[in-house]
Order: C-alpha cells, then sequence, then structure tokens
C-alpha cells in the first residue's frame, strides 16, 4: 500500500485515473455543495471526487468532496487497481490491519505551520462552512480527524486517540462535538472532567485519505491510528506534534488546536446522519479553538451525508468489517470474511466454514459480542464459504435455498444498539436476528439438499482470457 | 449573487427567541451574512432560501421550542468530580473510533 504524503498527493493520482472532477464556475455555498455532494451518490459505484474552486464570497477557496466515495477511489487509496472488487478491497484492508502495529515518525515542521491565526479567529472567514441538508442545525465539520490523549497516562501514546466526530460550529471560535460514550475520546473526556479540567485536542482537516480511514476504524481502546497506518502502509506514518504534545498528520491542510471545556454541555444538531436520518439535538460537549494553523491556500474537505449509499458509507466499510473480521477469526479460524457495509455494519454478512450442524448460529452469536456488533449487527446473514458475502447476488441466492424460517431464524430480544438506529424500541435497545443461510450438515438433517451445480473444468482459464479480451474490445 | 440583507433579523427561525447576532460577513464583501441565534445556536446564511431563513416559513419537523432545551438528554453524562483521580492507565475500556 502506497503511503501519500498528503491530500494533495491523493487528489492528483484521483484526476490522473480520471476519478476526480474539477468545477470551475463559481457556486453557492447553500444549496450547491450538498446538492451536488447528493448528486454524485447518483451517479453509479464508480463516481469521481469533486472539487471547487470559485466559492461565493471568498476570493481564494477550495472544496473538495467525495474524495473516498466509490469502490473505485476508495481502491486507489488501499494502493489497488482502481477495478478492485469490494471482496478484494477488505482482503487488502485486512492484510494491513493484522499487521498491528506498525510505527509513527515524527519530525519537527509541516506544512500546515505555514500561516497561524491566533488571535480573532473566525471560522468563517478561514474555511468555506456550509450547510448539507435542509434540515442541519448549521454548519459542520464533517470530516475531521480530532486527536486528544487520556489525561490519566497523558505520555502514553497507545492512548492517544484518533477519531472522526461530527463538530457543529457555534461561534467564531467555538464549536459542538457529537461524542457518545462508546467513542475513545468520551473516555479521555471523563478523566478530564473527572479532574475539572478543559481536554487538549487538535483538529486536523483535509488528510491524506488513510488516516481518516484509520480515524474511523472501530479499534481498541489501546491501538493507536497513527500505528495502525504504518502498519497498513507498510511504513512509519508521518506525524508533527502540536506545541500541547498532540501528534498531528505531517499533511493535514487545516490544523485547529483548542480545548473541550470541562463540564459542559450545550444544545447540537440536529444533523443528517449514517443511518439516512437526522439525529435530534442533545446537549454535547463544546470545544473552544485558541489556534488555528493551516497551509497556503488551504483545501477544505467535506463529506456530504445523505440517505446511503454517500461517501459516509465508503468511509464506513472496510473500516467496520475488517475489526469485526479480526474479533472473530481469532475466536473461529473458520471465518472467510465479513461484509459490514451496510449504515455502519447494521446488517452484516459473514462466510464462513461450517463443522457440524448448529454451526453458524454460533458464528451469529459471536459476533453480536463483538466490540461493534455490540452496539450496531442487528441483523446478521451467515453464508457458506463459497458465498462471497460482498456479492448480494450470492447472498440472495443462499438465503433463497438455504433458508428455512422454521429453524434458520434465531431472535435475541433487548440488545443494545447504537442510540442513532431509529428502529430501537426504546432508543439503544433492539431485537437481534441471526439468519443462518448455511447448508444444514449433520446432525441438524432438515431439507432435501442434493448436488450442488458446478463450473465446467477450464471456466476460470477461460474467465481470465475473456476478461481481457473485453478489456481490450472496450479501450 | 449578492446579500439581500442588511439588517440583523428579529427572530430566530428555528426557535423564534430573539437572541439573533451577526456572525460573520463574507470575506469578500456583501455576499452573505451569517447570523445566530444565542439561544438554541441555530446557524443560517442570509443567501439562504425561506426554509432556513424566514421563521414563519421553517419546517415544523425541525423547529425547536427553547423551553425544552435543558430537558435534552446530556451526552455523555458528566462525571462526579473527582479530587484524587486515578494515577496511570483507566479501566482497560474496549470501544473505539
Amino acid at each position: 500500500m502506497p503511503a501519500f504524503t498528503d491530500l494533495r498527493e491523493f487528489l492528483t493520482l484521483l484526476e490522473e485515473q480520471h476519478q476526480l472532477l474539477r468545477v470551475t464556475e463559481q457556486v453557492a455555498l447553500e444549496p450547491d455543495l450538498g446538492a451536488a455532494g447528493s448528486a454524485l451518490t447518483r451517479v453509479g459505484e464508480n463516481s469521481p471526487a469533486v472539487r471547487f474552486d470559485d466559492i461565493a464570497g471568498y476570493e481564494h477557496s477550495s472544496v473538495v468532496m467525495n474524495v473516498h466515495g466509490s469502490w473505485a477511489n476508495h481502491a486507489l487509496a488501499l494502493g489497488l487497481p482502481k477495478e478492485a472488487t469490494p471482496k478484494e478491497q477488505f482482503e487488502a484492508f485486512v492484510k494491513g490491519y493484522l499487521k498491528y502495529p506498525g510505527e509513527l515518525q515524527r519530525v519537527d515542521t509541516a506544512p500546515w505551520q505555514e500561516v497561524v491565526v491566533d488571535k480573532d479567529i473566525n471560522l468563517f472567514d478561514l474555511m468555506p462552512l456550509c450547510r448539507l441538508n435542509r434540515g442541519d442545525g448549521g454548519f459542520f465539520l464533517d470530516k475531521p480527524c480530532v486527536i486528544s490523549r487520556d489525561p490519566d497516562d497523558w505520555d502514553n501514546d497507545d492512548l492517544e486517540n484518533v477519531g472522526v466526530y461530527r463538530l457543529q460550529v457555534k461561534d467564531r471560535n467555538r464549536l459542538g462535538l457529537q461524542s457518545v460514550p462508546q467513542h475513545d475520546i468520551a473516555i479521555q473526556l471523563a478523566h478530564a472532567e473527572a479532574r475539572g479540567q478543559d481536554l487538549p485536542i487538535a483538529i486536523a482537516l483535509g488528510n491524506e485519505p488513510l488516516i481518516t480511514l484509520m480515524g474511523a476504524t472501530p479499534m481498541l481502546y489501546d491501538q493507536l491510528e497513527y500505528k495502525m497506518a504504518g502498519a497498513m502502509q507498510g511504513e512509519p506514518y508521518r506525524v508533527t506534534q502540536t506545541d500541547r504534545g498532540l501528534d498531528v498528520p505531517w499533511g493535514s491542510e487545516y490544523v485547529l488546536e483548542g480545548r473541550i471545556l470541562a463540564r459542559q454541555r450545550e444544545v447540537e444538531g440536529p444533523f443528517g446522519e449514517f443511518p439516512g436520518y437526522y439525529s435530534g439535538c442533545h446537549l454535547y460537549p463544546v470545544i473552544e479553538i485558541d489556534r488555528v494553523l493551516h497551509r497556503k491556500d488551504p483545501i477544505y474537505d467535506t463529506v456530504y451525508v445523505g440517505r446511503p449509499w454517500t461517501e459516509l458509507d465508503y468511509l464506513q466499510a472496510m473500516t467496520t468489517s475488517a475489526p469485526i473480521y479480526a474479533q472473530l477469526k481469532n475466536d473461529f479460524p473458520e471465518v472467510q470474511a465479513v461484509n459490514a457495509l451496510y449504515t455502519h455494519g447494521l446488517v452484516v454478512v459473514v462466510s464462513t466454514k461450517t463443522r457440524y450442524g448448529g454451526f453458524a448460529k454460533a458464528i451469529g452469536m459471536r459476533l453480536l459480542t463483538t466490540t461493534h456488533g455490540l452496539g450496531y449487527a442487528s441483523i446478521v446473514i451467515v453464508v457458506d464459504e463459497d458465498v462471497d458475502p460482498f456479492d448480494l447476488n450470492q447472498v440472495m441466492w443462499a438465503m433463497s435455498v438455504k433458508v428455512n424460517p422454521d429453524g434458520d431464524i434465531t431472535i435475541v430480544p433487548n440488545l443494545s444498539v447504537n442510540l442513532l438506529s431509529p428502529a430501537g424500541q426504546p432508543p439503544g435497545i433492539s431485537h437481534k436476528m441471526i439468519i443462518d443461510a448455511t447448508t444444514p450438515k449433520p446432525p441438524d438433517v432438515r431439507g432435501d439438499y442434493g448436488e450442488e451445480l458446478d463450473t465446467p473444468l477450464t471456466t476460470d482459464v477461460w474467465h481470465t482470457k475473456l476478461t481481457a479480451m473485453i478489456k481490450e474490445m472496450r479501450g | 449573487m449578492t446579500d439581500a440583507s442588511t439588517t440583523t433579523p428579529d427572530l430566530c427561525p428555528r426557535c423564534r427567541s430573539t437572541t439573533v447576532q451577526l456572525r460573520s460577513t463574507s470575506p469578500v464583501a456583501g455576499v452573505w451574512t451569517v447570523y445566530a441565534c444565542s439561544t438554541c445556536l441555530y446557524h443560517w446564511r442570509s443567501t439562504e432560501p425561506d426554509e432556513n431563513t424566514n421563521p414563519d416559513a421553517y419546517p415544523a419537523a425541525f423547529r425547536l421550542d427553547p423551553t425544552r432545551i435543558p430537558d435534552l438528554a446530556v451526552v455523555p453524562i458528566v462525571p462526579p468530580l473527582d479530587t484524587t483521580p486515578p494515577a496511570g492507565a483507566s479501566d482497560s475500556p474496549t470501544t473505539s473510533t
């Protein structure tokens, strides 16, 4: 996997691969940016990123959207050909993920130190903030890497955290932080608030594509996202420290330094969220920004969030699947692959070898107790090892012929689920379902399964040959 | 595109409080103005459509009764003050992001 030095290098690659579209006409912050982001979700699986360089109200301002927003762009971020299938991208992601830990490399200076704003901070001047959806309560930073440390063990790098949390702009230098108790930063904030102290943070905007994926990955509390990025890319991940000792990606476009104010909560939201619904309003923590640093002519990267699928679903795709797979595989080496692409893993498909009757249900129940499964995974579909869980045609075939609802459906009542799941009753609680779509094995002798169709002898050879010919024919 | 508004509005479109402040103006003068309500923290830009700027056109589904704000859920909860915080790492949480 290549190490991209910064967002700009990745945008250059996207442009070379015809995966970046430049819009040169002047656009309005509303409704143009949200509308363009939404429209890109309708142009097919290989939709490009889009860059705007003329924003109404600014002399110079650049916005990119949909940077991760297609399988092609996601593949390029992982260093794969843009034609790589989701299954191939899963395998590449897992291969890197299982190499944890890699290393981080600290360097003294970074391009984001070029311009320093430490008085009269006005975020509205510094970046093209906009409303994406009409019911949003304001303007949000929705693709940030928020960096913090544990105040109870400040110098322990493994407890440093990089997380992607939405930030509502509350004033010229004031933000709201959407954080739920399951987030690492909530644990660190609780430690700071128990002391009555503010929690120093850094917010990195406009990053190379890998660290954003790492920030969106539900890792263990003592796993550092930079070390995972180092493992994934096969070379140390380069960072530069802020004055307060927080590690920030070397290549960021903007860095905001500030503090989560101790013991304060303030109205936040709503914001269009990943389930395809608005989030509602809550009283969430508050951030005060003390200093902003940025590159010359910074590029602002934002993600449109709407009804799935959007760029957000790509950010939550393999980043959700890989940790579930790693935990499952640890207990059950029979597991082959995990597809947790659907709405951050509210529905999960897992393929596995089965050893005996009832085995698939055990896999399903273990999945429900993985770290991520506890808060998501409402429906688990278990398929045989030769079914690609990322190919829904194959999954639906397995569901069609291998599921007898009398015996293959298991419902477990009143388990935990994310507060944002609209089906929870009450919010945060939901029944969960395991669908066993594997072929019954003794002593489970239900059904009348004869010989399954296989493929003629040289099918693989012909597949390679014909694929090459088709590619040549189409240029 | 030009900024149609020249004066700060009287009412917040979302909660109808009279606590509207001018938050910022466009770096290129006269293109837009951002206003904010200091009660419900709603922000809007002068150039947005009526449904985001006009209290009478603001969608009912998104309105906020300012008297309900103190009753909104506090997330995450504020822990009790501990004057003797533990040294070293905390209880081994297993969560993430």
